[in-house]
């Protein structure tokens, strides 16, 4: 018996071993041609997002493909974990849709890899692109060209709970709002709930919504110029571990268990489990509606002080819309780009599914439907960007961020969870960080 | 085969060989030196798992290792740029480390936890009791369900700060709110929870290798005063070795390379702080993520190495404990 079980058992280690082997398989199958453009004679066109934003997409072009019957879109939609994952293997593997939803944070390495077709030759022709600001558009330009055609303003804000500070007796901040201010409402919102409700969510770590306002406040910008380092310094970073610490250890903010909890995982969120009443965001809820039963209200990135400091704020683009550059059908897929730009009945059914509406026509079209938070959502954004655009001092629109920016977010949201766990002091995570950081960007 | 003639042959010792008899023979080696020789027959067979063995392991192989030595991005094509994926891993990589260190932990409390799990259960399942089929089935349940991704799915429910754990816990009093998945010190040990749980294969094994096991040996060690605990550790344990190698061999293989439990529970983050980016998990986020190909083929090439070392390792040191009756 002994001696069958050990040649079984060898028979089996070693396809075992075939198995482990398998994993560079899985790996190598993705190897060979980076052609794109599918097969089928249809336009395939891929997106992420909530339910609300899948019906609102089938919506409109539904109605599309009935004024336009020679166009057949294939429409395959799906959360954000995994989208780019399984764009990246589709364009290895020669099945990229043709159009596509792309994130402003990923759009530049995308468009400097020849993957996004420019889309400069089409507009003022099959594209109209009026009432579009030049911030906005810069929003999808890279190195010059334009790549891509963004669905809305997006803007950092943050989303209160509005009747649970006033059932704690507080007032919703001015818009003209400090750090100090946010972190006295903060401590408020603890004392005042008995210590059942936490302030605000933990924005140590959190980059795009606060960070990098924080910074360019100080006339810092997040990236440099030309993409390859950072354009803030240790002091700024420093500084602004060390306001969360405080927030933290005053319980204005919560323990980093719930901050991790809620990493990449909306329902997860202080605000939305009642944890907390404040919560950093570029727009996730009022797009697409709450999903707490509170009434919300939004507040521009709070400001270092208002007397002269710089602002901080910016406005950049939603998401956008890009074609692929292997694709045959790229005049098609412009023709919808335009459709979701201009047309009445696209942007009726968008609503602020994408963020709220680029042009200021877009935006009388849909004000009369919009629910309270909504509407609330979208006076805020008009607020910020106002002020970002009577600012005189206020720095350029930010680039496109470079590839790897988003391993750098996450560097950073970890470096903070990782001093908020006492697992670092924030002196020896600061150089780790920007050594960790210059490995990414550099190689 | 072999049998068949040697039974012919004594079956007649002494008969003269009559030429038909001759000629019988000389068909019957004809047939077997056809049968032995083969031609291109078997090979026609085996085609199609040649084609498999060659097209989709093999070659994906092959070509995984040379872009191990590339900086292939999945969009661009590769470039050659020699060791510099295997030098940044081992001196520039910090999060290889952090993989590398919660990956053997996993392997180290998962594999002889849940082995330990699976042979007591064998051993209570291994007695003549009505219904006896049925428990066996209820035991290995956890086994089917455990890959799948709702189950993972469950897990993070369960080990949440206001999950099922947390209120089992609040029965004795020592509900502290802990959020199990969302702290580093313990994240790691709820996969190890769940890969323990999943004890139903080595069980099924064991259950099959103590059935198999004398029981005159038993009956004589208990004639002579042995009791339960001696019995098991003396007679039921060496005799069972070669099963509980077998068990270890395949486990450590398959803890290696766990992978949906770590990219579901963390919500592919590996988080919190790398506790739980088992190193498949961050092969998968290089490679796909990241559109570092190049580098996660060099990740894989190494986890590959290491899953032979531990194997060849295993199969030395099995000399010196593992006991073969024959």
């Amino acid at each position: 018996m002994g001696h069958q079980i050990s040649r079984r058992t060898l028979f089996r280690t070693v396809s075992g071993l075939a198995v482990a082997g398998a994993l560079g398989t899985s790996l190598s199958a993705c190897a060979g041609g980076t052609g794109a453009g599918s097969t089928s004679s249809d336009l395939t066109m891929t997106w992420w997002g909530s339910d609300d934003r899948h019906n609102a997409y089938k919506k409109s072009l539904a109605y599309f493909q009935k004024q336009n019957p020679k166009v057949k879109i294939r429409e395959t939609y799906q959360g954000y974990d995994g989208y780019f994952d399984k764009f990246n293997t589709n364009i290895a593997g020669g099945s990229a849709p043709d159009l596509l939803q792309m994130d402003t944070a990923l759009v530049a390495q995308y468009a400097r890899k020849g993957v996004l077709a420019p889309l400069d030759s089409y507009v003022g022709k099959t594209l109209d692109l009026t009432g579009f600001s030049k911030t906005l558009l810069a929003a999808g330009t890279v190195d010059g060209k334009l790549y891509g055609v963004p669905s809305g303003i997006g803007v950092n804000q943050l989303t209160v709970n509005r009747s649970g500070l006033e059932k704690l007796g507080l007032k919703l901040p001015d818009r003209e709002w400090t750090w100090a201010d946010l972190k006295k409402v903060a401590q408020d919102v603890y004392k005042k709930s008995g210590g059942k409700t936490y302030g605000v969510d933990d924005g140590g770590g959190s980059t795009l919504q606060c960070f990098e306002v924080f910074a360019r406040e100080k006339g810092q910008t997040f990236f440099s110029d030309d993409g390859k380092k950072l354009g803030f310094t240790s002091d700024t970073l420093q500084e602004w571990w060390e306001y969360w610490a405080e927030m933290r250890r005053t319980n204005a903010s919560p323990p980093p268990a719930i901050t991790s909890a809620a990493h990449n995982d909306l329902t997860k969120n202080a605000v939305v489990i009642g944890k907390a009443l404040f919560t950093f965001d570029s727009g996730v809820y009022g797009a697409g509606g709450s999903i707490t039963d509170a009434q919300l209200d939004f507040l521009p990135t709070p400001q270092g002080d208002f007397s002269g400091a710089r602002e901080g704020n910016f406005v950049n683009g939603g998401v956008l819309l890009c074609a692929t550059k292997a694709s045959k059908k790229v005049a098609d897929s412009v023709k919808i780009m335009n459709f979701f730009a201009q047309d009445d009945t696209a942007i009726k059914d968008m609503q602020l599914f994408r963020g709220i509406p680029p042009t200021e026509k877009a935006r009388n079209l849909i004000a009369s439907g919009l629910t309270e938070t909504d509407k609330l959502n979208m006076e805020n954004a008009d607020y910020i960007s106002q002020r970002v655009s009577k600012a005189s001092n206020a720095l350029p629109a930010p680039v496109p961020p470079p590839q790897g920016a988003d391993q750098i977010w996450d560097l950073l949201f970890q470096s903070n969870l990782a001093v908020a766990f006492g697992k670092k002091s924030i002196k020896a995570q600061l150089s780790e960080f920007f050594d960790q950081a210059g490995g990414i960007l550099g190689g | 085969m072999t049998t068949a003639q040697t039974g012919e042959v004594v079956k007649e010792p002494s008969a003269p060989a009559t030429p038909s008899d001759q000629r019988e023979r000389d068909r019957m080696r004809r047939r077997l030196a056809r049968r032995r020789g083969g031609g291109w027959w078997p090979y026609l067979f085996l085609a199609p798992w040649f084609v498999g063995l060659f097209g989709l392991t093999i070659y994906p192989m092959l070509d995984s290792l040379y872009l191990s030595f590339t900086n292939f991005d999945l969009l661009t094509p590769a470039q050659w740029v020699g060791m510099d994926n295997y030098d940044r891993m081992f001196t520039d990589d910090p999060v290889f480390w952090d993989s590398v260190h919660a990956t053997l932990v996993y392997v180290v409390v998962s594999v002889p936890l849940k082995l330990a799990l699976a042979l007591a259960v064998a051993m209570l399942l291994n007695r003549d009791l009505r219904g006896i089929g049925l428990y066996r089935a209820a035991f290995y349940l956890p086994s089917l369900l455990g890959g799948a991704v709702a189950i993972a799915i469950v897990w993070r429910q369960v080990f949440g700060g206001e999950g099922l754990f947390n209120d089992f816990l609040g029965w004795f009093g020592l509900n502290t709110g802990q959020d199990w998945i969302s702290s580093p010190d313990t994240a790691l040990y709820t996969l190890v929870l769940l890969a323990v749980w999943q004890f139903g294969t080595p069980m099924v094994i064991f259950l099959a290798g103590l059935k198999q096991l004398p029981k005159d040996v038993f009956e004589a060690a208990a004639i002579d005063g042995a009791g339960a605990v001696t019995r098991f550790f003396k007679i039921t344990l060496p005799l069972l070795t070669p099963i509980v190698f077998f068990n270890v061999v395949l486990q450590i293989i398959d803890a290696f390379k766990t992978f949906t439990p770590a990219f579901v529970i963390s919500n592919g983050s590996g988080g919190p702080l790398n506790s739980t980016m088992l190193y498949s998990l961050y092969l998968y986020k290089k490679g796909f993520t990241d559109l570092q190909m190049g580098y996660a083929s060099a990740l894989a090439w190494v986890l590959f190495l290491v899953i032979a070392l531990f194997t060849a390792v295993n199969f030395i040191a099995s000399r010196y404990w593992v006991h073969y009756d024959d």
